[in-house]
């Protein structure tokens, strides 16, 4: 059975509208207006043990209600959810003990003690055993670097320590499902890695299963199996990063090293039904096209007919590049729509 | 239950490590309750130089019936003061989202969060008022042990009420004002009732039950009359109140909708 | 002046939304300060009933009435909160984003309140005003309505609001020592309730008390209005009584500036 089961999940919110200005404000006083906002549309997925889940789509799409909802903070307005084969609205109690939550905007350490005290009391919280405790505590350590800074006071972390600290919490009484929501939001690069370094280690040891969003799509393709894209609510994409590639990248690139710099100008695709793109930097030079219309063993034959080549690389689809497509798309049928 | 006083604990230990953090204001708390307290006898000194009883009450009595009206209340601030949290900030900023994601009671993880040391200003101008007209009472055994008894259910009183209106927030995103609402209704509590008249009697008595908070059971301790409706009404009172207030914060998280992020 | 008014508009509308949005909440409010003016009032009730005299420090029942509920009315039209948050904004480094801005920082405040004024009196005025003069006009044995005395008051009593203003504006500063705001707030409080005469007429206490308080800014805030409204001053008095009002709006002026000065080259030190 899977771990995670979501069926028809549906939230809807019901928001004041007003309009701008003095007379607006007068209008909801006297009067207010109601309207039903859907957050989250008819979403049905399954993840599997073990699985990391990426959760992707634009600022306002859903994410973070949809979390809420399996994290059993929101009750759904219809469908549902069963983690862990409990009902996290049901069960509650019960369900949280096996769950780890991070909200990458929010924290749950305790503001003015020193970190290790939140981690003692959410040994109590949780029951953790205080062998059991001892030996989390060392692993979460060695992975999260927590050594530095666990004597200090949480208002004085820097946001990346604050956001291992977090996590460490999240993770101290050994969850079987983990979620985390932009856990690596706001970060700077050598920390973001840090915190991928650990999700990896954390779901290949223990088998946890994760469902992580993101805007971060280095994230998405250096943690995730499978992708679940939302917009407004309501899917658009279920799979992984191949099909993703499959269905929607068609954009390719091939870099070429050459022997000579000077032979970049002789370079010369116009014989191709479609356009090329040419990059030149130095010695390399990009080609970036669309493989579904001329295929890649084409382009190098014609390359390598045209100048001498010292190495090739065939690069994939970039995801940003992909999802950007989409988005891109959505937008304008979005836009002819209305 | 060995537990939740293990966790209550534990919380107390954290919250005094992080008043000692601010020590300054731990002294800036506990001063403002003694110098509010104090005004307010002042006030009824100034009240008591224009005549000689109020309705039929020596200022001994009254200020018996405003110590003891202090005793819980003080305990219910030094407890479960993080209940204003909730009505002022935690629903609306969605921060009580934290205690849902918890193997604990959110209502009790709530309440023990905080241990609000302020408090012992009121405690501690209530033990002194008390000390100070004890002689109006004619104490026994019996009554003494009723007297250490009611106090928890007068705190009862105050907690529900807490909890109740508290839980507006999951409705309301905010409910301070109402929590605020009821507190204004116990200044009532601390005169004798038949000063005000029946619309106001009888909403303290029954709907706002302040006045058994403390007048009706202090008027017991002062009086030896009618035991049954001043204690027993209390009782059944606070009973049903807490009842009534746990439903409605059950009702109230499943309505919760956190806050967009 | 237009282009002045222009500017500071949008704060205005601000604070009038604000109050909207949260609008039963301050309907709340008001209910709650309105109960604490009946408990004041059944208390004088049994006071005046339990004594043999008519009248207590000058004051007859029907006075006394309108005291109480002029003086909770003067409370909530001056009632100054906007500013109390500065004190935290300094220490926590996000006035930044105000004093970005090129408008005087108070006015900042002071015209987001006025906005929240505008709505709060207007749902006030007519229940609250129209109940004290109609209690003048019905009420047995009660003052008759003066309206010299009523503008006199008005023009108190927005003085009272503007110290009200400055002195919550300086006394936010404080939390660049106490964070538990409750508790210094708490202080506060209870020292203006008991010394501007809002929990009882000055007139109670004990002469010497009456002669300090008296020239202490508190009965600025709450006592001079709702005394030229009762008619209780002579013409000198209430000349010197507005002089004095005003002498204490510019201290709390220029005491709010000096602090401020202080703080923001605090600010700039310790890099917010
Ligand atoms: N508590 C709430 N009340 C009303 N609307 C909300 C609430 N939470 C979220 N929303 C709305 O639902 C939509 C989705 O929000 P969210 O799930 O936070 O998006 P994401 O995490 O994908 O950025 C947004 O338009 C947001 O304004
Ligand atoms: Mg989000």
């Amino acid at each position: 059975m899977a771990m995670i089961e979501v069926s028809h999940l549906q939230k809807n919110f019901k928001k004041t509208t007003k309009a701008p200005g003095l007379i607006g404000a007068f209008q909801s006083l006297i009067h207010p207006q109601y309207q039903t906002f859907e957050a989250v549309k008819d979403l049905s997925f399954e993840v599997p043990q073990g699985e990391i889940l990426g959760f992707i789509g634009a600022n306002g799409a859903g994410k973070s209600t949809t979390i809420k909802m399996l994290t059993g903070i929101l009750a759904p307005t219809s469908g549902f959810c069963r983690i862990n084969g409990k009902i996290p609205q049901e069960d509650r109690k019960n369900y949280v003990k096996d769950i780890g939550v991070v909200f990458g905007q929010r924290t749950q350490l305790w503001w003015d003690l020193p970190l290790q005290e939140t981690y003692s009391v959410l040994k109590e919280i949780y029951d953790v055993p205080e062998k059991e405790f001892h030996k989390r505590m060392d692993f979460l350590n060695e992975i999260l670097d927590l050594n530095e800074f666990i004597t200090s006071p949480v208002r004085t972390l820097s946001l990346g320590q604050r956001m291992r600290a977090d996590i460490a919490a999240s993770l101290l009484h050994n969850p079987k499902v983990l979620f985390l929501d932009e856990p690596t939001i706001g970060l700077d690069v050598s920390v973001k890695d840090n915190i991928r370094k650990a999700i990896a280690q954390i779901n290949h040891e223990e088998k946890t299963t994760i469902v992580l969003t993101t805007h971060d799509l280095d994230d998405i393709e250096l943690l995730c199996n499978r992708i679940f894209m939302i917009d407004r609510g309501s899917e658009v994409f279920d799979g992984t990063i191949k099909e993703l590639k499959g269905q929607f990248g068609r954009i390719r690139e091939v870099e070429f090293e050459l022997v000579d710099s000077n032979d970049g100008a002789k370079l010369d695709y116009s014989t191709l039904p479609v356009p090329v793109e040419i990059r030149q930097t130095g010695n390399t030079v990009v080609a970036k096209f669309d493989d579904s219309l001329v295929s890649v063993p084409n382009i190098l034959k014609l390359t390598l007919a045209q100048v001498e080549v010292k190495d090739i690389s065939v690069k994939d689809a970039d995801i940003e590049e992909i999802v950007r497509q989409i988005f891109r798309k959505e937008a304008q049928e979005h836009e002819q729509l209305s | 239950m060995k537990r939740v006083f293990r966790l209550e604990k534990i919380f107390i230990a954290q919250y005094l490590k992080q008043t000692m953090e601010y020590k300054a204001d731990f002294f800036v708390g506990v001063f403002g309750v003694l110098l509010n307290q104090g005004l307010n006898l002042v006030f009824l000194k100034i009240i008591f130089s224009q005549i000689p009883k109020l309705d039929g009450w020596s200022l001994q009595q009254i200020i018996f019936i405003y110590g003891f009206a202090l005793i819980p209340k003080g305990l219910d601030h030094l407890f479960f003061d993080n209940l204003w949290a909730v009505g002022q900030r935690l629903v609306r900023k969605g921060e009580f989202d934290k205690y849902l994601t918890r193997p604990v009671n959110p209502l009790f993880h709530v309440l023990v969060e905080t241990f609000q040391v302020d408090a012992f200003g009121e405690l501690l101008v209530g033990v002194i008022l008390l000390v100070m007209t004890t002689g109006t009472v004619h104490w026994t055994w019996v009554k003494l042990l009723l007297f250490i008894l009611s106090i928890p259910f007068v705190t009862s009183i105050y907690t529900s009420l807490k909890i109740g209106t508290s839980a507006m927030a999951f409705w309301m995103k905010k409910s301070g004002a109402i929590s605020y609402l009821f507190y204004m209704f116990n200044d009532f509590a601390r005169y004798p009732v038949s000063i005000f008249n029946n619309v106001v009697r009888w909403i303290i008595s029954f709907i706002i039950p302040f006045a058994f908070t403390a007048f009706y059971p202090a008027s017991y301790f002062l009086t030896d009359k009618n035991i049954v409706f001043n204690l027993g009404g209390l009782v059944v009172i606070s009973i049903v109140l807490l009842f009534i207030s746990i439903s409605i914060w059950n009702k109230g998280i499943s309505a919760y909708e956190s806050a967009g992020s | 002046m237009s282009s002045y008014l222009r500017r500071y508009r949008p704060f205005i509308v601000a604070g009038i939304e604000e109050a909207t949005v949260y609008r039963s909440n301050f309907i709340i409010y008001l209910l709650g300060n309105t109960l604490g003016a009946f408990v004041t009032y059944f208390l004088w009730k049994a006071v005046f009933t339990s004594s043999a005299n008519s009248s207590l420090n000058g004051f007859t029942f029907p006075e006394m009435v309108l005291y109480i509920f002029l003086s909770f009315f003067t409370g909530v039209l001056t009632s100054s909160d906007s500013s109390t948050s500065v004190g935290d904004e300094v220490k926590d480094g996000s006035i930044a984003m105000r004093i970005l801005k090129p408008i005087n920082f108070a006015a900042n405040y002071f015209y987001e309140e006025i906005g929240n004024k505008i709505i709060n009196l207007g749902l006030l005025m007519l229940p609250f005003f129209g109940g004290i003069v109609a209690y003048q006009i019905l009420g047995q044995n009660a003052p008759a309505v003066n309206w010299i005395n009523i503008l006199l008051y008005f023009i108190s009593a927005i003085i009272a609001y503007l110290i009200n203003f400055y002195f919550n504006l300086c006394f936010s500063f404080t939390a660049f020592f106490f964070r538990n705001l409750w508790g210094s707030n708490l202080l506060k409080n209870a020292l203006v309730v008991f010394m501007s005469g809002t929990l009882v007429p000055l007139a109670f206490f004990p002469a010497v008390l009456q002669n300090i308080f008296k020239f202490l800014p508190f009965s600025s805030l709450l006592y001079t209005p709702v005394m030229m409204y009762l008619g209780k001053y002579s013409p000198k008095m209430i000349v010197s009584m507005l002089f004095l009002q005003i002498f204490w709006l510019v201290f709390f002026i220029v005491l709010s500036k000096i602090i401020w000065y202080f703080a923001i080259k605090h600010l700039s030190i310790q890099g917010g």
